[in-house]
């Protein structure tokens, strides 16, 4: 039995995407952005702004300098770094509800979605690509569909995880069999409601490389690479493990071979230990009491 | 009391009370080593196979590989007065992801690392874990030994190793 019909309906309840985030993806195409633009932006939300100021002066960017202000926190860490925090920061809210289909902690998804985000940028540094605020963005929502899907997910678990052991397939397509609709549709959807930009709208549906369209765009193999080495470095993994398929092809594609994953994995490793505070963006005492988890 | 491992990190403990912790592993390798005589035991949670990869690193942050930290989880039980002959060895995780064998195959080789390093070293694995698709977290009690695996997920199971 299909629940297509169910989780459509779901969708008509679906929130507003948080507006400074929402204004912010529509900067990420632009070459140049300006000061003016960025404060237009922010000074809709001061939180944002205590927030921009609290990661920039963070071990994640290990500045010398104590950066008081949004101008100077633009001078000195640039506008794709700036557009990342504002984006993470006004982000939150959507993953703020616990996701128990898909993650035993409450803040899993967020943590898994950060994590995405942070190895997209290590792996175009180790590409030697340059590192935008697009790819951080794609890898932070690709896992927004389980918003939504965590509570189908949650009622039909087990039959799910049989699909996956019995015909070892991936889970995403355990749960297209299951539900009829998979988290990345989903996501693919949700991003077409809320407007996204078109290459982040692909990036999410087509992020576990399931239909030909993946590979027009290197955007959205980076995010499926990114997602698969937060699944082989371990934390804040969900119910479904590490059931989703490695694509060869993809390590050609971009001339990886093992050494470069480890080395990308090193590397995250001490990215991950300083992205802390993005962690924490999400309810802040929980935030620092998680860090001190590992 | 619970004593967390992170990723790349190692405890070793005495205290009865001791419970130590490394929490979902996904292609990394938690070892526990447990003298039960003394009742010392300690916990490495690993990610990578060979130092040689990084060996900077490999000196910085011995936990981090296979070929360094082992070699110091078993040292840092010796220094509570473990011996090598009473350690009983336990091992976890080095998951997968789907597809063939050929590529993102880190968890395989962080096994095989541990393997050589216990062949040459003539440890014996007592109980494992190992490979598949599954997420693990990893409990030793320091009173007893006894090593619990909890696989993530919604029954969220829990074998004894």
């Amino acid at each position: 039995m299909s629940l297509v019909p169910q989780v459509l309906r779901s969708l008509k309840n679906l929130p507003p995407f948080p507006m400074v985030a929402q204004r912010t993806l529509l900067l990420l195409n632009k070459p140049e952005v300006s000061i003016q633009e960025l404060v237009e932006v922010v000074k809709f939300d001061p939180a944002i702004t205590a927030n921009i100021l609290r990661i920039s002066n963070s071990a994640y960017f290990g500045l010398r300098r104590e950066i008081h202000s949004l101008h100077q926190a633009l001078l000195l860490l640039g506008t794709q770094e700036l557009l990342k925090i504002i984006i993470a920061s006004g982000a939150t809210r959507v993953f703020a509800a616990p996701t128990p289909g898909y993650f035993t902690e409450r803040q899993g998804l967020w943590r898994h979605s950060v994590s995405c985000g942070l190895m997209v940028d290590v792996l175009c540094r180790e590409l030697s690509l340059p590192d935008q605020a697009t790819g951080f963005t794609a890898g932070l929502m690709h896992d927004i569909g389980k918003v939504v899907l965590s509570l189908f997910v949650e009622q039909k678990f087990h039959e799910i995880m049989e699909v996956v052991e019995k015909q070892g397939v991936s889970f995403q397509a355990a749960e297209k069999i299951i539900l009829g609709v998979d988290h990345a549709e989903m996501g693919g959807e949700m991003a077409r409601m809320w407007d996204f930009p078109d290459r982040l709208r692909l990036a999410i549906t087509y992020h576990h490389l399931d239909k030909p369209e993946a590979y027009t765009d290197d955007l959205i193999l980076l995010v499926y690479l990114a997602d698969i080495l937060c699944l082989m470095f371990g934390q804040d993994l969900g119910t479904d493990g590490l059931a989703y398929t490695g694509y060869p092809e993809v390590l050609r594609h971009f001339h990886l071979r093992e050494k470069n994953l480890q080395r990308v994995l090193l590397q995250f490793g001490s990215a991950w230990d300083e992205a802390q505070v993005l962690f924490g963006l999400m309810g802040q005492k929980d935030g620092i009491q998680r860090a001190n988890r590992g | 009391m619970q004593i967390v491992v992170g990723v790349a990190e190692m405890k070793v403990s005495n205290q009865q009370e001791h419970v130590v912790i490394t929490h979902a592993l996904g292609s990394c390798i938690g070892v526990a080593i447990y003298d039960p005589l003394v009742k010392v035991g300690g916990l490495l949670h690993y990610m990578l196979p060979d130092s040689a990869l990084d060996e900077e690193k490999g000196r910085e942050n011995p936990f981090m590989f296979a070929d360094t930290g082992i070699p110091r989880l078993f040292k840092e039980c010796y220094k509570l007065g473990a011996l090598k002959q009473r350690m009983l060895v336990k091992v976890a995780g080095g998951s997968q992801v789907l597809g063939g064998p050929e590529h993102f195959n880190i968890g395989r080789r962080n096994y095989a690392a541990l393997r050589k390093i216990f062949l040459k070293n003539n440890v014996l694995i007592g109980k494992e874990d190992v490979g598949g698709t599954k997420a693990r977290t990893m409990y030793l009690e320091i009173a007893t030994g006894k090593v619990w695996v909890k696989i993530i997920g919604q029954n969220q199971t829990i074998i004894e190793l």
